[in-house]
């Protein structure tokens, strides 16, 4: 048997989205086996497909130990010898680390009634041994580190005699001593003859454990690669291979500064960040998932309290206490998660547009004047040019591009002087994504400031005039639009350096 | 036995230690074994009810028609038993009659919730209200008496062994019971799983829907048992008696140390929840406080109970890190 895994011909279409296009991928039996790309190539929809959470397009082939096979659900792949651990690591921090790696078998298989305590620690307590781990197995595994809840869910994929464990970025919560013990741990699994799947976007570290790659891009398979006729640079390459849009615009005008962040700093979420940004300035901030970005953008809006440093919006220092303050200070942000952050879907356009600036819409007595939330409405649907113009209609009933014009329109009718915006363009289909792009540079002629932050390279060099690229909570680079290219915002995004 | 001093129960106990400490101190009688069987005797059916409650708390739902399903089967099983005989087979179908009404009842509760995906608190709702409504309905808030039920059943209520209630027996039974469930049968465990993490318990294969019509089937199950015991204390039906009632066991359960939010809770915990109500309840009228108070002083012991947890946890929180920064 040369391959234990073999999947061909894998497509996945969600609505708008062509998720997977005819992917391949192979694993041998004892390897450790990178697969990468960049964000939303495809890695994790096709973990999915293979352990039966979502389902494949019809004609994709799955082929596990010599036969052919589909899982409806994870816990079948599982039985088979599948295992995979979620980033989250989907372990259970109330119930006892025995439990949680001895779940759905606490009756030692089908031979019992009772459930087994006494054989659910032993077993518990062995694989965890030949982790290298010792803990009480009694104690609830909300209470050990996140270090050791991986090895936990690492000793469940054992207990359960793996064959094939995949690893969805296993290091995003460890510390370097930690990873350290993961690789020992890993190098042991392949030497039973285990095969490893190895999600990451670390590319020194799949340097280190990988013995194969695969690379997505956009869905699609790029190629199958030896270690030897690898390195880091061709990676990067072969991942980033995407063409940049290019939107005409203007070069920037460079007005006043509206914002200077110094030295802003949050344990365990981002240190030491300064920068400015000027009127009629678009700045991209990117980098790799869980590198700080969003929890940068909530502390400039007040939502995440940082433990030093100072902003200063428009050459006076402000002490933001509240996201009130923050819009008070003519700044506004809109969450990635705009659907559940930022629209009240089921109510209408109107109303969604004029609910930050309810306090403008009152008349006299104090009442709101259906007439004047009418006018803005009709207003900013004509600026945006949302689609169908239709007011009343409930944000709910638009597509996705245009909800999140709404988003904007909402804010954009507080006359903000800074605009922060997280994946703007987040599950939107590609013409909406350059519509929206050109949204945000045409507001730039307004005076506004804005920060785009995106894990979507093509759109960050779309927009931006300067790139911040961060590394691990920290601003590895800065690019000028003009110099900016794929290649380079990755190299300071996973090597920290140009 | 090291966690145990650890625990959440161990704080519980240390409260309720403390307070029958006081009041013993202040009031002789308290300590005494008939009071403490009297305290016992009152609260069985809130134990027996808060035991069902904390399962479906530790999936994360809520049954606010707990009462409701209790007065449901006092009054088709008190209005049976006036056709009943007078002989011992009539406590066997006068428990088979309400233990299944319970469970009906309990059953279209967890068929809604985990089939149509009706959020619990609006299902059990919507049945509190239909039950409410139909009991008013059929009896005109009529009480049924000592007189309406067969003589058998009045002696059986009167019970005792070693000369402890029967209703002692039955609340020690349901614990010890739903202990075991809780701890040795996959379903029990299955609870716990659901509670905690719903995602991963599916992902891990455990049956969500078959766990969500367990929970609201047994809680059912226990309204019928409980239905039974309050019939055995007051030797009557009162149809309105119970209203109102769900409050207090969800507040026993909760005082007890349960996550409102699910994944959390303990039958011993709920027990001693169970004990520090009625404890409470007994020492301020044994205080001769007005009654009034108690309701303060429950709602301030949830508060307090509830806070610290949540204090707890957001400082558990706080430490935990998003990104590792680079030194």
């Amino acid at each position: 048997m040369e391959f234990l895994l073999q999947m061909r011909k894998v497509s996945k279409t969600y609505p708008g989205v062509k998720a997977l296009d005819g992917v391949q991928i192979a694993i041998k039996p004892g390897e450790v086996h990178a697969l990468i790309g960049e964000n939303g190539a495809g890695k994790s929809t096709l973990m999915k497909i293979l352990v039966g959470v979502e389902s494949a397009d019809e004609g994709a082939e799955i082929e596990f130990a010599g036969e052919k096979v589909h899982f409806s659900k994870p816990i079948d792949a599982t039985l088979k010898g599948i295992s995979i651990i979620y980033q989250d690591l989907s372990l259970f921090p109330n119930l006892s680390v025995a439990e949680n790696i001895c779940i759905g078998r606490e009756n030692a298989g089908k031979g019992y009634y009772r459930v087994q305590w006494k054989q659910m620690k032993l077993l518990a307590e062995k694989t965890l041994a030949e982790l290298g781990l010792k803990v009480d197995v009694s104690l609830p595994l909300g209470k050990l580190s996140i270090a050791k809840q991986q090895l936990v869910a690492i000793a469940r994929s054992l207990a359960f005699d793996s064959k094939l464990i995949v690893m969805d970025e296993p290091t995003s919560s460890l510390s370097s001593g930690e990873v350290e013990h993961l690789y020992n741990i890993i190098e042991d699994l392949r030497k039973r003859g285990i095969s490893i799947i190895y999600i990451s976007h670390k590319l020194k570290e799949l340097f280190t454990v990988a013995d194969r790659f695969t690379v997505l891009r956009d869905g699609k398979f790029v190629g199958s690669y030896d270690k030897d006729d690898m390195n880091e640079d061709k990676l990067i390459s072969l991942m980033v291979g995407r063409k940049v849009e290019v939107i005409n615009r203007e070069e920037n005008k460079g007005g006043e500064e509206v914002l200077r962040v110094e030295a802003l700093s949050k344990r365990g979420n981002f240190k030491d960040i300064s920068f400015s940004l000027h009127a009629g300035e678009i700045i991209g901030i990117t980098g790799l998932v869980g590198a700080g970005r969003t929890e940068l953008a909530q502390a400039l809006f007040a939502l995440n309290k940082p433990d030093s440093g100072n902003i200063y919006i428009s050459g006076k220092k402000v002490d933001l206490k509240s996201s009130g303050d923050a819009v008070k200070h003519k700044m506004a942000y809109i969450p990635e998660s705009r659907q559940t952050q930022g629209l009240f879907l089921r109510q209408s356009i109107i109303d969604n547009i004029s609910v930050t600036v309810f306090d403008q819409m009152l008349n006299r007595f104090g009442f709101i004047e259906r007439a004047r939330e009418k006018q803005l409405a009709s207003e900013y649907i004509q600026i945006l040019d949302i689609r169908p113009p239709l007011a009343e209609m409930n944000a709910g009933q638009l597509s996705g591009g245009n909800q999140q014009k709404i988003v904007i329109a909402k804010w954009l009718s507080t006359e903000p002087k800074i605009l922060i915006i997280d994946e703007p363009t987040n599950g939107i289909d590609i013409g909406a994504k350059t519509e929206i792009h050109k949204l945000l540079r045409r507001l730039t002629n307004k005076g506004i400031g804005i920060i785009v932050i995106s894990s979507e390279l093509p759109e960050v060099l779309a927009v931006s005039d300067r790139i911040l690229v961060m590394k691990q909570g920290r601003i590895s680079g800065e690019i000028a639009a003009a110099e900016a290219t794929q290649e380079k915002i990755m190299n300071f995004a996973v090597l920290g350096a140009g | 036995m090291k966690s145990f001093f650890k625990s959440k129960e161990m704080g519980i106990l240390a409260v309720l230690v403390f307070l029958c400490t006081v009041l013993s101190v202040n009031n002789p009688i308290f300590l005494t074994l008939d009071n403490i069987q009297d305290i016992l005797k009152a609260n069985s059916v809130l134990a027996i009810l808060a035991m069902g409650m904390t399962l479906v708390i530790i999936t994360g739902g809520i049954d606010v028609s707990v009462a409701a399903i209790t007065s449901a089967a006092m009054v088709i099983t008190g209005h049976s038993m006036k056709l009943l005989p007078d002989s011992p087979i009539s406590i066997l179908l006068a428990l088979i009659i309400a233990v299944a009404s319970g469970l009906i009842i309990g059953l279209l509760n967890g068929t809604l919730i985990s089939r149509l995906k009706i959020p619990p608190i609006v299902t059990t709702l919507g049945t509190m209200s239909i039950i409410n409504g139909s009991i008013l309905y059929f009896t005109n808030g009529v009480f049924l008496n000592s007189s309406n039920f067969p003589q058998v059943f009045i002696r059986f209520s009167d019970i005792k062994l070693a000369g402890i209630s029967i209703l002692v027996y039955i609340i020690a039974l349901v614990t010890l019971i739903t202990w075991y469930v809780m701890k040795y049968m996959m379903i029990g465990r299955s609870v716990f799983a659901i509670g905690g993490n719903p995602v991963s318990a599916v992902r891990a294969g455990i049956h969500l829907e078959r766990t969500q019509l367990f929970v609201y089937g047994y809680m059912g199950f226990l309204a019928g048992i409980a239905a039974m015991t309050q019939m055995m204390y007051t030797k009557s039906v009162d149809p309105n008696g119970m209203l109102g009632f769900e409050l207090t066991v969800i507040s026993a359960v909760v005082i007890g140390g349960a996550n409102i939010l699910g994944g959390n809770g303990s039958v011993w915990g709920t027990l001693l929840g169970v004990l520090l109500l009625g404890v409470m309840q007994n020492g301020l009228i044994l205080s001769h406080i007005d009654t009034y108070w108690q309701k303060v002083i429950v709602g301030l012991v949830i508060l307090s109970a509830v806070s610290y947890d949540y204090l707890q946890h957001k400082r558990a929180e706080s430490k935990q890190l998003k990104v590792e920064v680079q030194a």
